[in-house]
């Protein structure tokens, strides 16, 4: 049982233009931001491409599992992201799960957590909050 | 075509939705509910290994799918759908998860626009109008029961009118 305060389980990726690459095969999003990698060299925002959104979210979603002991989040579990920096090829991004608060739900035990992924530089990449029910 | 590509290739999903396209409103004719359209795929055991492997994950798919199958199909969708306008860039996400996926299983996702929003933004002394768009995907499964909805937000480019 998780306390106030405690950090859960984290789990990382490292991405590269070739990981990029292959989701962009395999979800059709060629988005020009995520694959054209010599035109967005000179990209005002980014000086270069950055992963797809939902690569992003990916630690955070293999963390829920391992948190919650499962291969699927458990009914009700919830998350809410906000992209803040984009990452980009060459970053190892990492999630972070910390209780803020727990509340009853239904029988069960809802554990409500501020969330971000970051990457190897320290930049929080997503913030947010979720709501993570135990079983 | 690689491995990967070949695998997932598009006539594994059937879409549908309405001609008209999302990049083919104007901001002003965004209005939510609009149906964006949507698609059906059913997922193959050789999928989920590929995409474990890609992702690193270590659930390949014996119980049920890895997560984040169900973005990348939706993400296919919404593609396919021109839900994502090139340039725009990806604000945030809200995802609430239900009933688990499983290998077998037809998935159907829907798309609609659920809000859209003009921000002002201050910068050295510049006003600038940032306009976002927020999307509802939502996934169920062959007997409709809901597997994640999802509502993506994207700040649109600075020449959407």
């Amino acid at each position: 049982m998780a306390n106030v305060g405690d950090t859960l389980e984290s789990k990382s990726i490292s991405v590269t233009q070739d990981l990029i690459n292959e989701y962009a095969h395999i979800c059709g999003d060629y988005n020009t931001l995520h694959v054209d990698v010599e035109g967005m060299k000179d990209h005002p925002l980014f000086g270069g491409t950055i992963a797809h959104g939902t690569i992003n979210v990916e630690p955070v979603l293999q963390a829920l599992c391992a948190i919650q002991k499962t291969t699927w989040p458990l009914e009700g579990t919830m998350i809410n992201l906000q992209f803040r920096a984009p990452v980009k090829p060459g970053d190892t991004i990492a999630s972070k799960l910390t209780v803020k608060d727990t509340k009853s739900e239904g029988g069960k035990t809802v554990l409500v957590c501020d969330l971000a992924i970051a990457n190897d530089k320290g930049t929080d990449c997503v913030k947010g909050n979720a709501e993570i029910p135990l079983p | 075509m690689t491995q990967l590509e070949e695998l997932f290739k598009k006539d594994l999903v059937t879409n549908f939705g309405p001609d008209k396209m999302l990049p083919d409103l104007k901001f002003a004719e965004m209005e939510p509910g609009w149906d964006c359209g949507g698609g059906t795929y059913t997922i193959t055991k050789e999928e989920v290994e590929k995409f474990a492997k890609l992702m690193g994950d270590s659930n390949t798919g014996e119980v049920n799918i890895p997560i984040g199958m169900i973005y990348i199909f939706g993400l296919r969708i919404c593609w396919d759908r021109k839900v994502f306008i090139d340039q725009a860039v990806r604000a945030g996400d809200r995802i609430t998860f239900f009933k688990p996926a499983k290998i077998g299983d037809t998935i159907t996702t829907k798309l609609s626009i659920a809000d859209k929003k003009e921000v002002q933004k201050e910068k050295d002394g510049k006003v600038r109008v940032n306009k976002f768009l927020f999307i509802n995907m939502n996934a169920t499964n062959q007997d409709g029961d809901k597997i994640t909805d999802v509502q993506m937000s994207f700040l649109l480019p600075r020449t959407m009118q």
